[in-house]
């Protein structure tokens, strides 16, 4: 009697948008909010006859929108995940069960994966109809790239330490700051190849931050998201070896 | 079906000394036996477990549940298992709880509903069927615990602590749950610091402290020839030939029966005739329960 993992998606889906769902829209919201508040948006904005400034406003408007969705809703993708289930001891009801904790988690970040592309791609939509054209397929490739990339990395850090949310926020912040170091050392003219490759390696946080103006219009440079694929793909395999072996409880 | 053998344990912590949680343990569980870990806390029992279930790994020794490694035979049969404390996000209501670990559990689709039921009915719980987890009583969680233990129908059975938090109802719709669970293809292992009810529901009881085993469980004593007695009588085929031997005997679950004689020769008499009419036996044992008086009526009500 195996378990009916496929079945029990439902409940997963339920409880992500039951709760870290949730919590992407109302944090995105606020963060749309304060864009708005600090440069001065206001609804006059949203008018279809507006010049071409407002339309750009209303562009950068979006793809800022778009970024700290995808960013937001990749950090919360592992959320509850893994390191919730070990501390608070689900962990050892359910995987007593004839259960692997590795499709059972693989299964769960999927599905977050995926509800949170459906998420962008149904707010790309409406603001494509109602205000502006912008690529719907590019918005929801986008949402994907930062849920495999952030989301992967926090879903390894969700297998290693209970402490994965300050960890992940850490990392993030240190990938930017290094990040405009290097680029600013460079546009002094003191670059150089090993900076180059340090800058490229650096978790890619930042190249998702960069992209999503180039996902909002629909023209991505393959190149590009190169490295942000391979390392969100290491993460998550990172992670579901590290299921394997680490023992529960601990 | 449970074979620990000279297993040790040792958590080695980042700062600070190690720790023997277990030193040299072996215990086995053969299907169709209910046994009893005791301890005082921190003896070992919850490690133990642990070990049975895979969640840890034995510094030395071995452990095998059906001959394989415990984390193998679990993702392949699974486990009903009862830790210690049962955690489960305290927003979920019971039901709703039951029927997703139900699912998780390999249960039916179709069953699952009829199955969550049952458990509910089994444990007392149907009057919390729509509580959240969080709102329940201890009484009512440490059956719930339970419940969720033996939503399907597993061969191994492990219960950490069952009767913490337990009224005393709740404790005797455990012993009859246990009566009822006893199978001969089913091996159950409960730990519990309370000595004398281990004595009560299982066929015996390992005493462990400070992770060494100080008195292993012995074996019952020989029932008196011409003592009445209830006897625990599991049988492999044939189970429809033994109310006709037994007329008085009870259905305990699958090819388990309750058999109350006069004596061992009328046990030996009608042991021999299930034999010529093709039965095939697969075990039997004096009921522990039979030591009560009263042990005899609950396990009719369980099965009415």
């Amino acid at each position: 009697m195996r378990a009916r993992l496929a079945a029990y998606g439902g409940a997963q889906l339920r409880d992500y948008l039951a709760g870290r769902a949730l919590l992407t829209v109302v944090a995105t919201g606020v963060a749309a909010w304060a864009y708005g508040f600090t440069h001065g948006l206001t609804w006059s904005a949203f008018d279809a006859s507006g010049g071409i400034d407002a339309r750009a406003q209303l562009q950068r408007a979006f793809e800022f929108v778009l970024t700290a969705f995808a960013l937001i809703a990749a950090a919360f993708a592992a959320q509850g995940l893994v390191a919730k289930h070990r501390r608070r001891g689900y962990d050892l009801v359910l995987f007593s069960r004839p259960l692997s904790p590795v499709r059972y988690y693989a299964q769960g970040f999927v599905i977050a994966g995926l509800a949170a592309a459906l998420l962008g791609a149904m707010a790309a939509e409406v603001y494509a109809v109602a205000v502006h054209p912008v690529s719907v397929i590019g918005a929801v490739a986008y949402v994907l790239l930062g849920w495999l990339t952030v989301g992967g990395l926090a879903f390894l850090l969700s297998t290693l330490t209970v402490f994965h949310v300050p960890l992940l926020l850490l990392i993030l912040a240190a990938d930017l700051s290094l990040d405009r170091y290097v680029t600013g050392v460079r546009a002094s003219g003191a670059g150089s190849p090993v900076l180059d490759v340090a800058q490229y390696l650096l978790p890619p946080g930042h190249v998702v931050a960069l992209l999503s103006g180039s996902f909002a219009r629909g023209v991505v440079d393959p190149r590009a998201v190169v490295w942000p694929i391979v390392f969100g793909v290491s993460c998550v395999v990172a992670a579901l070896l590290l299921l394997r072996r680490r023992p529960f409880g601990s | 079906m449970i074979e620990l053998s000279h297993v040790s344990r040792t958590y080695a912590p980042t700062f600070g000394r190690p720790a023997r949680a277990l030193d040299d343990v072996s215990l086995r569980v053969a299907a169709g036996e209910v046994v009893g870990v005791s301890g005082p806390a921190g003896a070992g029992k919850t490690t133990l477990l642990s070990l049975v279930l895979g969640h840890a790994q034995p510094s030395s020794g071995t452990v095998r549940v059906d001959g394989v490694e415990p984390r193998r035979f679990v993702e392949r049969e699974g486990i009903g298992y009862l830790p210690q404390p049962c955690s489960l996000p305290g927003g979920w209501r019971v039901t709703d709880a039951l029927t997703r670990l139900a699912v998780l559990s390999g249960v039916h689709a179709q069953s699952v509903h009829a199955r969550v039921d049952a458990v509910l009915a089994d444990l007392g719980l149907e009057d919390s069927r729509r509580r959240r987890l969080r709102k329940l009583s201890p009484d009512a969680r440490a059956r719930f615990g339970v419940a969720q233990a033996v939503l399907a129908d597993r061969r191994v059975i492990v219960l950490d602590e069952p009767l913490d938090g337990m009224s005393d109802d709740s404790l005797e719709r455990l012993r009859n749950l246990v009566i009822t669970l006893r199978a001969f293809d089913r091996a159950i292992l409960i730990a519990s610091r309370d000595t004398a009810a281990l004595h009560r529901i299982t066929d015996r009881v390992t005493l462990i402290d400070r992770g060494r085993v100080r008195r292993a469980g012995a074996p019952r004593p020989v029932t008196p020839v011409d003592v009445e007695a209830v006897f625990h009588l599991a049988v492999h085929q044939g189970a429809e030939h033994v109310l006709g031997t037994f007329p008085t005997a009870i259905a305990l679950g699958k090819g388990v029966f309750a058999v109350r004689v006069s004596g061992l020769t009328v046990l030996n008499h009608g042991l021999r005739e299930l034999l010529e009419r093709g039965v095939l036996i697969a075990s039997v044992a004096p009921a522990h329960v039979g030591a009560e008086p009263n042990a005899y009526s609950p396990m009719a009500q369980v099965t009415s």
